[in-house]
């Protein structure tokens, strides 16, 4: 089949509350990561990289720092006259189509724009997860079997089992049961949906229109429609994807797989020329490194400018060490400045914060101890990261323990005498993050050029 | 100012890069570890507000055409004006390629005619400088001067290499020595003018000679119309030869560099690779550099600039070098004093150059786009490896990182 006739929906109105921080200002595919990317790029590049032109991006939740990120699409070459990527928001109609009711009615009420296309398929895709997938197998292994629908699958540990749709196949790949994220010791299977769906378009037409009509559906893909299919014995199968695929949900997946890009071969290789992981690139100079400066296991971007010490860390552009500061096992997003002799452990600072010198933030956890999980969000933030959110400060010489959430826009004045582990910082009152607020890098690197 | 257009002379053979001008024309050369030459002149034009640029090419334009493309890394990609890239063609009458700095742009007087301008900048494209071509277009105009030339001051030794002016304290240009002997002149010709765009129409029309300088300024001078000098204070370097190129790379490693690469009012714009962010190994060490996305150093690396792509393995070092886009050097290896070109390999424990006085450029290593230096070799300093050299000798010819360790990009 012409490629050229393929087209895609990419879901990305994740709410992604499991993020904490990271995703409460933005959606989840929009949250950064790997030094410089967003974790919606990996999802789009596989778009453009198995020859798909044509997606439509799903936005519900926060849209504005995805809409910002996105653009036109130029980065993944995608601004075009037939095609192209489009941002579709929910929008009024004659009917009480407001918001989205779940995956499968947001993709339900953006049919009208498949309708002049002449895709035979339709591909639904998640902007949540990290890999390098070339859809064209999918598509191949689609035909042979005649399938209605192809689920792509990938192995998860028997203990993740829990927060995915497990599906069971026959030799051909046939799926011949599916268990939305079932209960621990339930899962029959550790083979993972990994929300990569296609679908013949008939198919999809018909079933998104009777679940439409369906009162008692939640008009979710995973625990509508695909039981409903396999209840009618339609057609769906497994196709198997044996390479890395990461859900980075939850903060300490999205931290592990950071982390995991620092191997001396990680496993999803970013340098690959053959397979380019597009993103917006801004126009900053090449990595600074000072006269004084250590830098060993890390990832730095363009525009960033390292003084001090830097061990197991991720630097994202315009982020600045400076002399006699140590930053180990962190995620620092674009625009963070850590003043001198400030040491940050395990940590994850979003865009813009700014750690004021001599401060200490965060610790390592040896093994068998359990610092106190944080205050405000104990489910999500337990493993001794710590978390600061936009343009946080941290006061010169302050101490902040381990599972401590900072809220954005914090100041001096919004901390208590003390910061241990597990506490919380709330933003100063009257304080509101606007996406269009956020900090580029070259604000940044304009802020410190002044200083 | 939609009243200026720049004309930009890329066509530098740059014989004074030596085996880093055979594959390009010097403008395209890297620079900056992410960087090419031209990017300074195109930066400035565009921040300037200058949106028509015309590029003159002749030798060896394809990495620049590549590099150019339609002109989108700079917003020139536009309907009206933007940039376009001028090489020689053939005519009815007479196919000729250019003879000379004047003679390029009298064979595109046409595309000047077109433009309907009121000034013309001419910048050199080998030329490292980040400068608001607008106050020298608002002087000129304020002066009312048929030309005016852009001046720094130079150390009186350096005085040979560059057109020396005489000028008056109103900035009118008295005098003008093209490379004089020793000189007690100290404003040196940038090789950046603007013209009043009728003034360079008719004395294109009527040029006897193919030099800008010998046969359009200086008969200007003579014949008494009104050259003004614009001085500008800030670092400007020209390229043009392998001992500049080197000294100007080596400022952007001082602690407070002349040429602020990091000036969000005046950015460098250059057509962006989409590459990872930098890589730092376990065993890394690396201090007064530049390090560009898309690099991966597992070594040492000191006073040195690493392009996209380069990779210095564990256990090599290099000193005051500066590596191109995807070059290797092997585990062991050393260099020092030294350029390298893209995609050249340096073998495992092979040695390139020596540390040793940085400022004497005899000492400075060469290694030609494509060159192996084979494991265990040495270079000596002030040598220089050809493009593509030691291919087939030492290392088979399909020899590259790739093919040595198995697999991309290790």
């Amino acid at each position: 089949m012409n490629p050229s006739a393929r087209y895609a929906f990419l879901l990305a109105g994740g709410l992604g509350s499991r993020l904490c921080l990271l995703s409460e200002k933005r959606a989840k595919p929009a949250v950064p990561f790997g030094g410089k990317y967003r974790i919606i790029d990996f999802t789009l590049s596989n778009c453009v990289n198995s020859g798909i032109f044509d997606v439509g991006v799903l936005t519900q939740y926060k849209p504005g720092s995805l809409r910002d990120h996105i653009g036109s699409g130029r980065p993944w070459d995608l601004d075009r006259n037939r095609g192209g990527v489009q941002i579709l928001q929910p929008f009024q109609g004659s009917e009480e189509n407001d918001w989205y009711r779940g995956t499968a009615d947001a993709v339900y009420q953006n049919l009208v724009h498949v309708r002049r296309k002449r895709a035979e398929d339709i591909l639904v895709l998640s902007g949540d997860h990290v890999y390098k997938m070339d859809y064209g197998p999918m598509y191949e292994f689609h035909r042979d079997r005649r399938a209605a629908v192809t689920l792509a699958v990938t192995t998860v540990p028997i203990e993740h089992t829990d927060q995915f749709g497990i599906v069971e196949f026959d030799s051909r790949g046939r799926i011949t049961g599916f268990q939305e994220k079932p209960g621990p010791g339930e899962a029959r299977s550790t083979f993972a949906s990994m929300g990569v769906y296609l679908f013949r378009r008939e198919v999809l037409e018909m079933a998104l229109a009777e679940d439409a009509d369906d009162p008692h559906s939640s008009h979710d893909f995973g625990k509508d429609l695909f039981p409903r299919f396999l209840a009618r014995g339609i057609e769906v199968y497994a196709h198997l994807f044996p390479q890395y695929w990461q859900d980075v949900g939850t903060l300490d997946s999205f931290y592990r797989a950071n982390m995991e890009l620092l191997a001396p071969r990680p496993p999803i290789e970013l340098a690959d020329p053959e397979w380019i992981v597009h993103t917006v690139s801004h126009d900053l100079p090449p990595v600074r490194i000072g006269a004084h400066a250590r830098l060993r296991t890390s990832l730095a971007a363009n525009g960033a400018r390292v003084e001090g010490q830097v061990e197991r860390s991720i630097l994202f552009p315009g982020v600045v060490i400076e002399a006699g500061a140590r930053v180990i096992d962190s995620i620092l997003f674009p625009g963070v400045h850590v003043g001198r002799d400030a040491v940050l452990t395990r940590v994850i600072a979003d865009k813009g914060v700014d750690i004021g010198e001599g401060a200490r933030v965060g610790g390592a956890v040896e093994p068998g101890e359990a610092p106190a999980p944080n205050r405000l969000c104990p489910e999500h933030l337990s493993s001794g990261l710590t978390l600061l959110g936009t343009r946080a400060t941290v006061p010169p010489g302050r101490v902040v323990g381990r599972n401590v959430r900072i809220d954005p826009e914090a100041t001096d004045a919004c901390y208590a005498s003390e910061t241990p582990d597990g506490a919380h910082v709330a933003s100063p009152p009257g304080a509101s993050v606007s996406h269009g607020a956020e900090i580029a890098p070259e604000a940044a690197a304009s802020r410190r050029a002044e200083s | 100012m939609r009243r200026v257009m720049a004309m930009v002379l890329a066509g530098g053979r740059g014989e004074g890069l030596g085996v880093l001008s055979m594959p390009r024309a010097a403008p395209a050369l890297p620079f900056g570890g992410k960087y090419r030459v031209i990017d300074f002149t195109l930066s400035n034009c565009v921040h300037s507000e200058i949106f028509k640029v015309a590029l003159l090419t002749q030798h060896q334009p394809t990495s620049l055409v590549e590099h150019i493309g339609a002109g989108r890394p700079w917003d020139l990609d536009r309907l009206g004006g933007g940039v376009q890239i001028l090489q020689p063609f053939v005519r009815r009458e007479r196919s000729l390629w250019y003879r000379g700095t004047a003679d390029a742009l009298a064979q595109n007087l046409n595309s000047i005619e077109d433009a309907q301008v009121q000034h013309v900048v001419v910048a050199s494209g080998d030329h490292v400088v980040l400068m608001d071509y607008g106050q020298l277009v608002q002087k000129h105009e304020e002066s009312g001067a048929r030309v005016t030339i852009a001046v720094a001051p130079v150390a009186p030794e350096r005085g040979h290499r560059f057109g020396m002016v005489e000028i008056d304290e109103q900035d009118r240009v008295r005098r003008f020595l093209e490379k004089p002997g020793p000189t007690d002149l100290r404003w040196a010709s940038m090789g950046l003018y603007v013209f009043d765009a009728g003034f360079l129409i008719r004395a294109l029309a009527e040029l006897r000679g193919p030099d800008l300088v010998y046969d359009l300024l200086l008969p200007a001078l003579e014949a008494g119309e009104r050259v003004q000098a614009f001085r500008f204070a800030g670092a400007w370097e020209d390229v043009g030869e392998l001992s500049t190129y080197y000294r100007a790379s080596r400022d952007l490693l001082s602690d407070r560099p002349a040429l602020r690469l990091d000036d969000p009012r005046w950015t460098v714009l250059t057509r962006n690779e989409e590459r990872p962010p930098a890589q730092f190994g376990e065993q890394a060490e690396v201090s007064r550099s530049l390090v560009a996305a898309g690099a991966r150093v597992d070594g040492t690396v000191r006073r040195s600039i690493v392009f996209p792509g380069a990779w210095i393995e564990r256990d090599a070092v290099i000193e005051d070098a500066i590596v191109f886009h995807d070059a290797w050097v092997g585990r062991g290896a050393h260099v020092a004093r030294a350029v390298l070109d893209k995609d050249a390999i340096v073998g495992e424990g092979a040695t390139v150059g020596a540390a040793g006085d940085v400022d004497d450029a005899s000492g400075l290593v060469a290694v030609g786009k494509e060159a192996v230096i084979p494991a265990g070799a040495t270079i000596a300093p002030g040598s220089s490896v050809p493009v593509g050299g030691g291919r087939g000798r030492g290392l088979p010819p399909e020899a590259s990182p790739k093919k040595v360790h198995g697999e991309w990009p290790r």
